[in-house]
């Protein structure tokens, strides 16, 4: 070996004999942490190796590992989200279900309030052009409803029956101009009719000149046309025009939300005698 | 035959070098035999035996005088292939030459120590001018002294 290396180029053999000294010594001379010069040397060769090695087999398996909780988490994922549509069903289902659960008991407090028999029914559709003029009702004569039957809700008067059927009953609202309602102010005790505008006002009409009347002044029923059970809320004052042949131009905000309406009470029985205690 | 002079020749040289190292310190602190013998060998024989010549040499003086193993080695390569590579462009027969290539050999050696333990973050304390040439002048009359006998030498 060593005649072979001598044949050829001397800087060869220099180098290798360099080489080898240069190992020779760094696997005697001891290092700042005790280790050998070889072995820091190859260390320091090997640890960048060494390194991306660790570096890769972790990034391998973190990937994989990532990849496998994702299957995991988009499998949970889907499962959540059907859930939670499930959940937010149940959720809107319930919140409905409490309002009505409130709305019947307002009515039905206002049943015995109102010491009258009386039924609760279903708001099925309303007058063409959704409008509220008109009014169907889910419950007819097999209920008990009759013409000319006082619709109230806690809020205030709805109208009367104008139609009855066996299953379903038409309502006149107190927003159509046909109707009529004898009011009165609250504080006042002026009285008047109460007209539908056809829209979503009343006025009152037939209130005198010299009659007092303020804007906020609530209008209540005064039971004189013997539908509507007396002092039942009709609105409130907005406006108070000028007089006008001798009487005065009243308009009156209804207190009911008819856009809003879904049961109605209907008074089917004939108010209280006069000096009998409630049914 | 000539390996074998040349191995004779090491052994001769690590004989008087431990001898010298015993028996006379001071003298032995101004010599460097392994350093002449390198020279002598560069100056008398080709350089790619010359190089693996002054390696062993210097691994052997290594061994003998507990330095770090290679560090020698690494410097009798060195000196062998520069001494052959100038042996080679001047002529170096002569003895005011010889006893220059013998000097400025002690003086690289200690150089050539001083860049290899900074090399390796090892202290090295450099020997004092005058220390250093002693040192070349020792090799360089023991180096003549070589010459002086080889050429008488069958």
């Amino acid at each position: 070996m060593p005649r072979v290396l001598a044949q050829r180029k001397p800087h060869l053999l220099l180098f290798l004999l360099l080489s080898l000294n240069l190992v020779l010594m760094a696997a005697s001379v001891r290092g700042v942490r005790g280790t050998s010069l070889l072995d820091e040397a190859i260390l320091s060769i090997a640890a960048p190796f060494l390194k991306a090695a660790a570096w890769s087999s972790d990034t391998v398996a973190g990937l994989w590992g990532g990849w496998v909780d994702l299957r995991g988490v988009e499998y949970d994922n889907r499962r959540l989200r059907a859930e939670a549509g499930t959940l937010t069903l149940q959720a809107r289902e319930a919140e409905e279900a409490r309002q009505e659960v409130r709305r019947l008991r307002e009515l039905l407090a206002l049943r015995e309030e109102s010491g009258r028999r009386a039924i609760a029914a279903r708001v099925i559709a309303r007058g063409a052009g959704g409008s509220a003029r008109i009014l169907l009702l889910g419950s007819g004569t097999r209920d008990g409803i009759a013409r000319d039957q006082a619709v109230i809700t806690p809020r205030g008067v709805v109208g009367r029956v104008i139609e009855a059927a066996a299953g379903t009953s038409k309502v006149q609202t107190i927003l159509d101009p046909n109707s009529g309602v004898a009011a009165l102010l609250q504080r006042t005790r002026v009285q008047g009719i109460l007209v539908g505008d056809g829209e979503s006002a009343c006025r009152l009409e037939f209130v005198s000149e010299l009659a007092r009347v303020d804007v906020g002044d609530v209008v209540v029923t005064s039971g004189l046309d013997e539908i509507h059970p007396k002092g039942a809320i009709l609105g409130v004052v907005t406006e108070v025009g000028e007089a006008k042949d001798l009487t005065r131009h009243v308009k009156v905000r209804p207190e009911v939300d008819f856009q809003r309406l879904e049961e109605v009470l209907v008074l089917t029985g004939p108010p209280p005698a006069t000096g009998e205690g409630t049914p | 035959m000539r390996l074998l002079r040349a191995l004779a020749g090491l052994a001769l040289v690590c004989l008087a070098q431990m001898l010298l190292g015993h028996h006379l310190p001071s003298v032995a602190r101004r010599c460097d035999l392994f350093s002449v013998y390198v020279v002598f060998i560069a100056l008398t024989r080709p350089q790619r035996p010359a190089m693996l010549i002054g390696s062993g040499a210097g691994l052997v003086q290594d061994a003998l005088t507990g330095a770090v193993l290679g560090l020698n080695g690494f410097k009798k390569t060195l000196l062998a292939y520069l001494v052959g590579t100038l042996g080679s462009l001047f002529m170096l027969n002569h003895t005011v030459p010889r006893f220059g290539i013998l000097f400025v050999s002690a003086l690289f050696d200690p150089l050539a120590e001083l860049g290899l333990s900074l090399a390796m973050g090892q202290h090295y304390i450099f020997p004092a001018p005058g220390d250093l040439l002693m040192l070349g002048v020792g090799n360089g009359l023991l180096g003549l002294a070589a010459f002086w006998v080889a050429a008488r030498l069958p």
